[in-house]
This record gives C-alpha cells, sequence and structure tokens, in this order.
C-alpha cells in the first residue's frame, strides 16, 4: 500500500505499480553459474560494472523489515541482505518456487506439528564492518517488526504468526526494541529462542510454510547500527556488496564487500564488481537507450516495463530477441465490485458479463499487455492456478472478451430490482483514464448508468479503504507474497486478510478459508484454493480482465548465469530479474 | 539606504510568517492521513493512531503550526524512546514517506534546480538582450521584424512542448545528443553538460523571447528620451549613448523581470525539470504532490516563496542602485 | 516555473504605463491602425475561426462523421495498441489520425478539448479582469490603510508558486466543490481551474490599474467632478472606469493566451479533467511516451495548442500596438 512510487506520466509503469502495491516474493537468484542452464554458451565472468535504469527516485526501503517491493526484495536480497532461507535461481517456472538455504543451513527444520521452526545459522557470516552475524541479529531484526508506528510498511508475518499474546486493543503486548513503556519483552524473548547459532520461532498456530515466510521481512539487523526510522535509507550489508555512495533522485553505487566471503555464502556467485542504479529516469528515455544499446549501455538494463507503446517495437524486431524477456508479471488485474453496494448476485454478474475485457487489454498493448483473466489465481502460481470456467459457462453462458451487453441486460430484468448507478473509481493516469471510459461505454451498452471517480493515484487507497468513500466498482490488482494462493485467496476475500476491497464477509466461505489455511497436504490445498476462487468467480465478487505480462529489455552484455545460453530472463512470484547470478559479458 | 534595507528586511519577514500561516491552513483541508499511506497493507486503527502520534498529527493544527515553526529555528524530535531522532535547525519538517528531513531533500534537490536555472538564466538574457538589442537598432526594418516574429513565436511554445520538440528532435529524430542523466559536475564535467545542455536550452528559449521584445521596446523607449538626444547632440559617440545612457535606463524593468523570473525557477522548474527527468526541487515539489507528501509540499511551497520574496527585495535594491531616479519611499 | 503570466505583466505595463489616456477619438484610431495591420486581422481572423470551431464543434464532428468518445479497436494495431496507417493513422475516417490503445478520433478529441480550453481561459480572463480592476481602483482611488492592506494581499499572492499550489490542492478543492454546491466531477475540475488561476491571476492587473488611478486622480476631469460633489462610486466608475479600458484590454488579449497555456500546463502535470473529457494537455502528457512510435501524436495536438497561443499573442500585441503606437512596430 502506498509501497509503489508513482510516476506522473510513465502510464505503463503506474498500472502495475499503483494498481499492484505490494507483492512480495524472496529473493530470486541463487544456484551457481550453469546449474540448471543445460548449455551455458556464455561462461559467466566475474568483475565490470552492472547498471540498473529506474524511473523511481530511490528504493522506497532498504531497510529489510520494511521492503515490500518483489522486485526490490530481489535486488536487495541478491547484494546485500540476507535472509534465512531463499528461493532457487532458475528459469525453469517449477524449480522457482522451491528453497534454498541462505543464512540457515538448511531450509529448516518443524517441530511440535509446524508450531515451532528452528534455523541453524552458518558460521563465518560478516557484517560489511567485520563483526559476525549472529542469531541475535536475526532475533533483533524480525523483533524490529513489532515496532509498528516506526517500522512502517512491511511485511507483518512476524507479529501473526509468533507466540505472542495480544493486548486489549489487538495489538501484540509486544511493541518492539525502541520502547519500554509497557513493553513486553519478556513475550518475545519467549517466543524467538537464540541458542548458540540455532534460532528458533515459536509460532502460536502450526504454520506449514513458515520457511518461506522467513524469506519476507526477517533479515538480519545489527543491534549497534540500527538508527530505526533512517534505517531505511542507509542499510549494514551481510552481502557481497555495500553502499559506496547514495543520492536519492540520482544514483546509487554498491561496491563489494571486502567483509563477505564466498565460504558463508552458497547462494550468490556476486560476479560484477560495482553495480550502479541510476533513478529517477523517464520511462521512454530509459526505453529509448535500452533499444540503441551504445556504449554503457550495453551493461545496462531496466529495473521496471517497457512501455506499451514501445513493445511492438521491441519485439516486431528480431535484432532484439536475445534481449528482450517476457513473462507473466506476478499481477492479476481485476475490477472488485462493493457487495454493499450490489449485493445482489445477478446485478454483480452482469457488471461482469458487460465489460469489455478485449477493449480494456487492447489499452494496455493489445496481445502484449497480457492474457485475459478467469479468476485471482494466476497461471504462474502453477500448482493453485486451473481455469475457473468464468467466462465459459460459471455466469450460466459463454461470454464473449468483449462482453454481452444483451445477456447483461437479461441478468438485471432476473434480479428484478432497480440496478444502482455504478461508480468506478481507479487511480489516474493516461491509460486508466482510457479504460475507465471503455467501462464507461460497455456498461452503458448493458443499460446501466455509470459514474466515473478518478483519484489521484497516492490518494487511492486511502479512498477505497474508507467505508463512507467506496464506491460500486474500483479498480485493483494483486500479486501473491510466495508461491501460494494463501497469499491471494484469504487477503482478497475475506475482511481479516487486509485487501477485502470489495468488503466480502461471506461466513461459510471464511469457512472453508481458513480449512484451506491450515491444510497441510499442499496438493489437497492447492484443489481447495482452485475450488475458492472458482466460487468467488461465480459470486462476481471481482472481475478479472487481465493476467498481465511484463516486458523488459536489457543491454546486450548483460546476462544470467542461470538463463539459457546466458539470456536473461523474469521469473518467481515476484516476476524479478535473477539478480543473484546476473554478469557482465566481456 | 541603511534604513530602508532593515525596513524591507522586516517586512520581508512579515511576509514570510502570513506566508507560512496560509500555507497551513490551505493544507489542513488535505486528506489528513498521512499515515495511512505509510501504513502499509497491514494496518490497523492502533498502528494509524501510533505514527500520527509520533508525527504529531493528532495536534491541533495551531500546536502543530508552533512546532513548525519552533523546528525551523530551535529544532525538534520525534518520535520516542530509543527510536526518537533529531530534526537539526533548520528543521522544515520530516518526509514519512521518504524517511527523510525535509530540509536535507531540499539542500539535495536545490543545487539541481540552481544549476539548470542559473545557466538558462545566462543563456536567456545574453540572447534575449542582445538580440533585442539589435531589433531596436534595426527598428522597423527587416532584422528587427524577423527578430520580433520569432520572439512571439517562441513565447507562444507551451513550455513542456519545447522541451519534448527538443528531446524529439535532438535526441531520438536525429540523435545528435545521446540520453544522459545529471551526473555532478565534480564527477564528470562532460557528463554534466551534455545532460543539462537541453533543459538550458529550453529553459533560454522560453524565456529569451521575451526578454528580447522586453529589451527592444525599454530601448525604443529611452533612446526617445530627451537626454539621449542631448547626449547625440554634445556629440558622444553611437556606442557610449546606446550602452551607457540608453541601456543603463532601460534596464531597470529588465532588471525586475529576470530577478523576479530567476528566482521563479529557483523554486523549481517544474515542467523543464519534469520532462527532462532532473532530479531538482520542482521534480521533489511534483512527486511530492502526487504522494501526498505533505511536509514536502509546505517545504518546497516555503521555500519557492521565500525566494520570489528575496527576490523583490533585492530587485528593489538593486532598482536604487541603477536608477537614481527611483525613491526610497 | 512561472505561469508567465507575470511576462505578461511586465510587457503590458512598461507600454500602459506610457499609454495615452484615451478618449474616444482614440478608438476609432486605434481600430483603423488596427485594420490597416495585416498580422493583425490575419490572427483575428484565425481566433475568430478557433473560437467558431471550438463553439460548433458538435455540428462539426458530425458533419465529418467522427465523435471524441467513441472506441475503435480496428484503427490500432492489435499488438502494441499503435494506430494502424500512416502520421497517426491519418484517413477519411480520421483527418488526424487516432489515438493509440484506443482509437479514439484524434480530430474530434482535438475540437472538444479546445471548448473546454478556452471556455477555462476566457472565465478566467473575465474574472481576473473584474477583480483586479475592482481592486485597483479601489487601492488607488483610496490610498491610505486600505491602499496599504491590499498592497500587502497583492503581495502575499504574488509570493505564491502558484502552479505547485494548483496541483497540491486540485483534488481535495475539487470535492469539496462538488460536494458542496452539489457539481458534477467535471463542472467542478473546470470551475476550480477558473477560480484558482483568477484568484492568483488579478493582483498583476491590479497594481497596473492601480497605477493608472493614482495618476488619473490628479486629473482635472476627477477633480471637477470632485468638486461638483459627484460621489465616489460615481467617480470611480463614470469618471476613471473609462479611462482604463486600453491598458485592461490590452492586458486580457495577453493574458488569455497565457491562461490556454497554463491549464494545458496543469493538465500535462496530472491535474486533468475527467475523462472522457479530451483536453489538449492530456493528450499531450499522454503523447510523451509515444513520440518515438508515434510522433503524430505529439504534434498534432501541440501544433493546434502552439497556433491557438500565437494566434492570440499576435493579436493582443497588435491591440496593444494599435492602442500605443509608440511601442509600436512601425
Amino acid at each position: 500500500m502506498g509501497k509503489a512510487k508513482i510516476g506522473l506520466r510513465s502510464a505503463a509503469v503506474v498500472s502495475l505499480a499503483a494498481m499492484a502495491l505490494a507483492a512480495c516474493g524472496g529473493g530470486s537468484s541463487g544456484g551457481s553459474s550453469g546449474k540448471s542452464g543445460n548449455t551455458p554458451a556464455g561462461q559467466p565472468v566475474k568483475g565490470g560494472t552492472l547498471t540498473m535504469l529506474s524511473l523511481n527516485q530511490e528504493f522506497t526501503d532498504l531497510d529489510p523489515q520494511r521492503a515490500y517491493t518483489g522486485e526490490d526484495i530481489a535486488f536487495l536480497n541478491a547484494y546485500m541482505t540476507r535472509s534465512l532461507t531463499a528461493f532457487k535461481v532458475s528459469r525453469d517456472p517449477k524449480e522457482q518456487g522451491t528453497l534454498v538455504p541462505d543464512m540457515a543451513t538448511d531450509t529448516g527444520t518443524p517441530a511440535n506439528g509446524g508450531k515451532d521452526w528452528s534455523f541453524t545459522l552458518r558460521d563465518g557470516m560478516k557484517w560489511e564492518d567485520g563483526s559476525p552475524v549472529t542469531c541475535e541479529d536475526v532475533k533483533y531484526g524480525v523483533s524490529r517488526t513489532f515496532a509498528t508506528d516506526v517500522i512502517t510498511g512491511g511485511p507483518t508475518y512476524a507479529i501473526q504468526y509468533l507466540d505472542i499474546p495480544s493486548a486489549k486493543d489487538g495489538s501484540s503486548v509486544y511493541k518492539g526494541p525502541y520502547t519500554t513503556k509497557g513493553n513486553d519483552t519478556a513475550a518475545y524473548d519467549k517466543a524467538v529462542v537464540c541458542e548458540g547459532n540455532k534460532i528458533t520461532f515459536h509460532l502460536a498456530k502450526p504454520v506449514g510454510d513458515f520457511n518461506y515466510t522467513v524469506t519476507l521481512g526477517m533479515g538480519a539487523v545489527p543491534k549497534a547500527a540500527d538508527t530505526a526510522e533512517k534505517y531505511t535509507k542507509k542499510i549494514v550489508s551481510n552481502g557481497p556488496y555495500k553502499i559506496q555512495a547514495y543520492t536519492k533522485g540520482n544514483q546509487m553505487v554498491l561496491v563489494r564487500n571486502e567483509n563477505w566471503s564466498k565460504d558463508s555464502d552458497s547462494y550468490r556467485p556476486a560476479y560484477p564488481d560495482k553495480i550502479v542504479v541510476k533513478f529517477g529516469l523517464d520511462q521512454s528515455v530509459i526505453d529509448q537507450r535500452m533499444i540503441r544499446d551504445s556504449g554503457a549501455d550495453q551493461q545496462a538494463f531496466m529495473r521496471e516495463s517497457l512501455l506499451s507503446s514501445d513493445l511492438a517495437t521491441v519485439f516486431n524486431d528480431p535484432r532484439y530477441e536475445s534481449r528482450r524477456v517476457t513473462n507473466f508479471s506476478p499481477y492479476v488485474i481485476y475490477r472488485v465490485i462493493n457487495v454493499e453496494k450490489v449485493p445482489d448476485l445477478k446485478q454483480r454478474q452482469a457488471i461482469a458479463v458487460a465489460m469489455d475485457r478485449a477493449q480494456l487489454r487492447q489499452i494496455l498493448g493489445g496481445k502484449f499487455a497480457g492474457d485475459i483473466a478467469d479468476g485471482v489465481i494466476k497461471p504462474n502460481l502453477a500448482q493453485d492456478y486451473a481455469p475457473s470456467g468464468m467466462w465459459t459457462g460459471l455466469l450460466g453462458k459463454t461470454i464473449p472478451d468483449s462482453g454481452d451487453p444483451e445477456y447483461a441486460k437479461q441478468l438485471i430484468k432476473d434480479s428484478g430490482k432497480p440496478m444502482p448507478t455504478i461508480t468506478y473509481s481507479y487511480s489516474q493516469n493516461p491509460d486508466a483514464d482510457k479504460g475507465a471510459a471503455s467501462i464507461k461505454s460497455s456498461l452503458e451498452k448493458a443499460g446501466m448508468k455509470v459514474k466515473l471517480n478518478p483519484i489521484e493515484a497516492s490518494a487511492y487507497y486511502t479512498t477505497i479503504f474508507d467505508k463512507s468513500r467506496a464506491t460500486e466498482l474500483m479498480a485493483n490488482g494483486w500479486g501473491p507474497d510466495w508461491p501460494n494462493a494463501s497469499t491471494v485467496i484469504p487477503p482478497l476475500f475475506t475482511l481479516k486478510g487486509g485487501w477485502d476491497v470489495g468488503l466480502v464477509n461471506d461466513k461459510a466461505y471464511n469457512e472453508k478459508v481458513a480449512a484451506a489455511l491450515s491444510e497441510t497436504d499442499r496438493a489437497k490445498q492447492a484443489t481447495m484454493w482452485q475450488d475458492l476462487n472458482k466460487e468467488a468467480m461465480q459470486q462476481a465478487w471481482v472481475v478479472p480482465t487481465l493476467f498481465e505480462n511484463d516486458q523488459r529489455l536489457a543491454g546486450s552484455k548483460v546476462k544470467s548465469a542461470s538463463g539459457q545460453n546466458g539470456q536473461l530472463y523474469i521469473g518467481g512470484s515476484a516476476g524479478n530479474w535473477p539478480y543473484n547470478d546476473m554478469y557482465v559479458q566481456k | 539606504m541603511g534604513a530602508y534595507i532593515i525596513r524591507r528586511l522586516i517586512a520581508m519577514a512579515g511576509m514570510l510568517v502570513t506566508l507560512s500561516v496560509i500555507v497551513f491552513l490551505l493544507f489542513s483541508v488535505l486528506p489528513a492521513d498521512p499515515a495511512r499511506l505509510v501504513c502499509g497493507k497491514s494496518c490497523t486503527p492502533s498502528i494509524i493512531k501510533a505514527i500520527n502520534h509520533k508525527f504529531g498529527y493528532d495536534q491541533p493544527l495551531a500546536v502543530q503550526y508552533k512546532e513548525f515553526v519552533q523546528g525551523i529555528f530551535v529544532g525538534r524530535t520525534y518520535g520516542e524512546g530509543k527510536a526518537a531522532f533529531d530534526c537539526h535547525v533548520p528543521c522544515l519538517g520530516y518526509s514519512f514517506l521518504r524517511n527523510e528531513d525535509v530540509t536535507t531533500l531540499i539542500k539535495d534537490t536545490l543545487p539541481i534546480t540552481a544549476q539548470l536555472a542559473l545557466g538558462g538564466f545566462v543563456l536567456w538574457i545574453l540572447v534575449g538582450v542582445s538580440i533585442g538589442i539589435v531589433a531596436a537598432l534595426k527598428r522597423g526594418k527587416w532584422q528587427d521584424r524577423t527578430i520580433m516574429g520569432a520572439a512571439l513565436v517562441g513565447y507562444s511554445f507551451p513550455s513542456f512542448f519545447i522541451a519534448l520538440l527538443l528531446i524529439f528532435f535532438v535526441q531520438i529524430k536525429f540523435a545528435v545528443l545521446g540520453f544522459h542523466s545529471y551526473t555532478s559536475f565534480f564527477d564528470s564535467p562532460a557528463e554534466w553538460f551534455k545532460a543539462l545542455v537541453l533543459p538550458w536550452i529550453a529553459v533560454a528559449m522560453l524565456y529569451a523571447a521575451f526578454y528580447s521584445r522586453l529589451t527592444r521596446n525599454q530601448m525604443l523607449e529611452t533612446l526617445g528620451e530627451d537626454y539621449i538626444r542631448t547626449a547625440r547632440a554634445k556629440g558622444l559617440r553611437e556606442r557610449t549613448v546606446i550602452g551607457k545612457h540608453g541601456l543603463r535606463a532601460g534596464l531597470t524593468p529588465i532588471v525586475t523581470a529576470a530577478g523576479l523570473d530567476l528566482a521563479g525557477l529557483l523554486g523549481g522548474a517544474l515542467i523543464i525539470e519534469q520532462v527532462f527527468a532532473l532530479p531538482g526541487l520542482g521534480r521533489l515539489s511534483v512527486d511530492s504532490v502526487t504522494t501526498s507528501d505533505l511536509p514536502v509540499i509546505t517545504g518546497t511551497v516555503m521555500v519557492a516563496a521565500f525566494f520570489i520574496i528575496l527576490a523583490n527585495l533585492v530587485v528593489d535594491l538593486l532598482y536604487a542602485v541603477i536608477d537614481p531616479r527611483v525613491r526610497l519611499a | 516555473m512561472s505561469l508567465a503570466s507575470d511576462h505578461a505583466v511586465e510587457a503590458t505595463s512598461t507600454s500602459a504605463e506610457s499609454a495615452e489616456i484615451a478618449g474616444r477619438s482614440l478608438t476609432q484610431i486605434a481600430w483603423r491602425r488596427l485594420r490597416r495591420d495585416k498580422v493583425a486581422m490575419t490572427s483575428l481572423l484565425v481566433v475568430l475561426v478557433i473560437v467558431s470551431i471550438a463553439a460548433l464543434a458538435p455540428v462539426i464532428t458530425r458533419l465529418v462523421g467522427v465523435d471524441p468518445s467513441s472506441f475503435n479497436d480496428k484503427a490500432v494495431s492489435d499488438a502494441g495498441g499503435l494506430p494502424l496507417g500512416r502520421l497517426g493513422g491519418v484517413s477519411l475516417a480520421h483527418p488526424l489520425g487516432v489515438e493509440p490503445g484506443t482509437g479514439r478520433d484524434l480530430f474530434a478529441r482535438l475540437l472538444y478539448g479546445s471548448r473546454i480550453s478556452l471556455l477555462i481561459a476566457l472565465s478566467a480572463t473575465l474574472i481576473t479582469v473584474t477583480l483586479g480592476v475592482s481592486v485597483g481602483i479601489v487601492a488607488g482611488y483610496s490610498r491610505g490603510w486600505l491602499d496599504s492592506a491590499l498592497g500587502r494581499l497583492m503581495d502575499v499572492i504574488l509570493a505564491f508558486p502558484l502552479i505547485l499550489i494548483l496541483l497540491a490542492l486540485s483534488n481535495v478543492l475539487t470535492q469539496r466543490l462538488e460536494t458542496t454546491f452539489h457539481l458534477g466531477e467535471l463542472v467542478a475540475r473546470v470551475l476550480y481551474l477558473i477560480l484558482v488561476l483568477s484568484l492568483f491571476g488579478w493582483p498583476y492587473l491590479a497594481r497596473i490599474v492601480r497605477g493608472q488611478v493614482l495618476s488619473l486622480r490628479e486629473r482635472e476631469f476627477v477633480e471637477s467632478a470632485v468638486s461638483m460633489g459627484a460621489g465616489t462610486p460615481r467617480i470611480l466608475f463614470r469618471e476613471i472606469l473609462p479611462n482604463l479600458w486600453a491598458p485592461i484590454l490590452v492586458y486580457a488579449t495577453l493574458l488569455l493566451p497565457t491562461y490556454i497555456a497554463a491549464e494545458a500546463a496543469l493538465s500535462y502535470l496530472g491535474v486533468g479533467l475527467v475523462p472522457p473529457t479530451p483536453s489538449w494537455g492530456a493528450m499531450l502528457a499522454d503523447s510523451v511516451r509515444y513520440f518515438a512510435v508515434d510522433p503524430a501524436f505529439l504534434f498534432i495536438p501541440g501544433t493546434y495548442l502552439f497556433v491557438v497561443v500565437l494566434a492570440f499573442n499576435l493579436l493582443g500585441d497588435a491591440v496593444r500596438d494599435a492602442l500605443d503606437p509608440r511601442a509600436g512596430r512601425a
């Protein structure tokens, strides 16, 4: 929420960033060179300077407890902030979801039916000042999450999962490391225990995939160097690189961290000597620089996505074949229907049926933009995805991509009630304006009255989460935190989940979600998510419109050791670059 | 003169106070929910309350104003316990979104805007004033018509259109100049120049047009005055007449306009910085507006206003120096 | 960046100071001069054409067979959404091509966009002039504390970075207008732009008018009116105001294009109008990311905006020359 920086004019990126917010994934990366690539034609080489071009003004957060943008987490994890476990670096989508050890010696040991999780730390890990990385550093890092008024905006799984009692107002009795007033530090010390090199987390309930959770917001922080609020701008590295210079809005320079040793890290090959991030560039300029691929830009790559306007240039020309990448982004784009404002099922279905999804996709770049969506679980969540059948009969009929206004009229008539005026709220940018115009005209074709309510990007989520200002129809987007629909279905369709924009609160559904969450058989759990996805679509709580694609372009000398023939790719649940093993070809 | 300056300085301080009160009142109508903005995905009312408390947003407006003013003169402390930190004098507030003092943010961005503004300023004065003089001397001839015609055309270009045209032709169509992002002069003078040259030209084009017209009109007016005729009749050389007498007397409005325009630019060249992606004060302002970063908006508005007020003072003082006819009223 | 309205002011004030206070006969002289000026007449013609095109936009677009809000998926490529055909999809069906992504007709959007822009610029100019003249006269005539109070007020307003304030407050104040007066979003936005442009714009004119009034009130005809026992309102509006129309007219003609450009700049920075209402600035803002692949989308609205502003500037210039031959072209 509010984590995405909003550029004024880079509409394509805004649509993604503003809509999607914090999707999280762990670090991409991993695996030493060539392991997963069959024929590593380009042998990875050490040295050189890798440059990343970004339209953002700065990293929103460097703080391991606060970073909550998938791409940033991947970058930071690959270079500076290690986590207990990490995601395997591989171009194979199935392998991208598997865990490998990072700071820990293995991927964690559950006990007590999944209520206790322990990790043993590796030897020889050091901070950039030469002091050792200890179990206490991890414990201290995790404790910072509890200081909710200081460490803002980050993942809060630690608060949700750890076995620490709640105070009367629902907040945890532990308030983080910065305050002593009315703070139950003992409760935390009981929940997170260090014994030598072994850290144990005691959870309130069994969590089958807690070793995935530790990839998110649970990095170590040395207590002596913690500057609380300000730590997020100047962190201490325990990875292979450290910050040499950082001017917000301009650039960040990372150089080798001499205190990091390969022996203490089997996850990071650390090829380049230097990594430079250039901030605050215009996306159209970034696109042009990458397209041109001249001089130093050959060793550069873009952080965000190509503008939709440049896709035709890049993807219709074989010259770019070895430098361009395309893949699903983590995000599903959908429109939320407020169930309190449109309580009637038939009327909600009418909205879904009337919408011209083809046109909405056309506005974002046609076939490049992505695939027409049929649910909130995306095919790149491989295990949990199954076609929901939303457009092929679930709503009573096959609905063409361009919508079916006649059938929508029929549904409204069948509802037997007058259709409310639909006010469509969206975060404003040029593409979203066009989309809004399209929604207005397609719903009007089905006889509905439509008002448009554009909202300034920064105020968007504040507005739609305010019940008094929420409207009938609202734009939204979501991506999973890690490869499990447990980070999709519960947040979107249960009030407790935190992202239930449409105010769905269905008792039977809540119970099914709870059952799926505590299911430990992953295959069984996947089927449950598939059914819940289908049910949500049948209920028309949301109208999914696009399984969004992400297209990027890199300089000709930027390669990835795990890519096919060294070619770059994007992947993982955050759809990020394989920062970990990217290198500069000589 | 001394008393006059002191009087003006006091008036200036009064203006700044008035302005800051107005800015505070104006922005108090903005949705006062800064906490929600930084609170993140898993936000609860108690977290919002705590954040609001930390930044003082739970206080009445008058108290918030008092703390703001105190921050400027004696600094202030945010947060409690071990997480407390100081914001040093002159503390213009703290951006909860960027986790940075507003003063630091302005210190980082202002020099870039200043380089843009000063470079553009030199260019536009040189070009504008000199072609304005040529036009005046060739009054009614083809040179005059051409210059004035061109000036009017230049004057009619919306600023962002000029900037976009420059990028289109220079960087994309003919690729004369590659794409360069701002680099400090001390890191690489060449890169620095390449990154700034187009913005300078854009600024200069916008203003030179107006200055050539102004200069020409001023020159024509003063050249028609009696004392110029007297000077000529005395047999002074034409260059002396124009340079020493004509230009000097005609300078006053040019100085006024130049001072105010420069001050306006220093407050942030919103559009030019936006189009050329220069990390200056204007970019900071626009970004803070789009992200509802209230403390930064307040800070940048105050700085921009400060420059304008200061420029007014400087211009008035210069008046007195250049044109002795001006009374120090 | 300044709105450049200070430019207009400086340009005017210098000439206005020197302008002879016009009598009736001067009107005729000025008009005769204006009519002899070819550039002036051409720009007047262009201005008239622009205004009538804007007023008649619905009729014209219907005649051409286009409208500003219909999508046309056939006019843009399926892969990338770029206009098919040359020059951004210029064809018989779409005389100026289409908008990327949607295939909406650019000719129609440009015409409808000019309606809104001109409406905003004209209304803001009218309000600015009314406010500026009234305050200027009052300040100039009253002298004393009222004059200095108004003077301080102007100083404060002039010290505000206008665009920044406009940007920062746009959404909130638009919503306030909407809820307070039960307006539609579009009406509220237009109203907001008009109000804020004029509220921050009037002090420039007020200063000029004040200066004029200061010198006028010392003139014989005013003194004689006073001695004949005329009331203040009568003196202000019957004796002084008629003598001010020359600088006011000049100022207004130069202010109008400034406001047109300002409105476009604001839309460019994001204080846009509600879709599907087209606006020049919003079109240009959108065109930025297409300028490498579809330059026509940048050039067509940009050029039209430029021509409109230029025509108004030329006209304003000519009016000034006609009223003040000393600063004249030749």
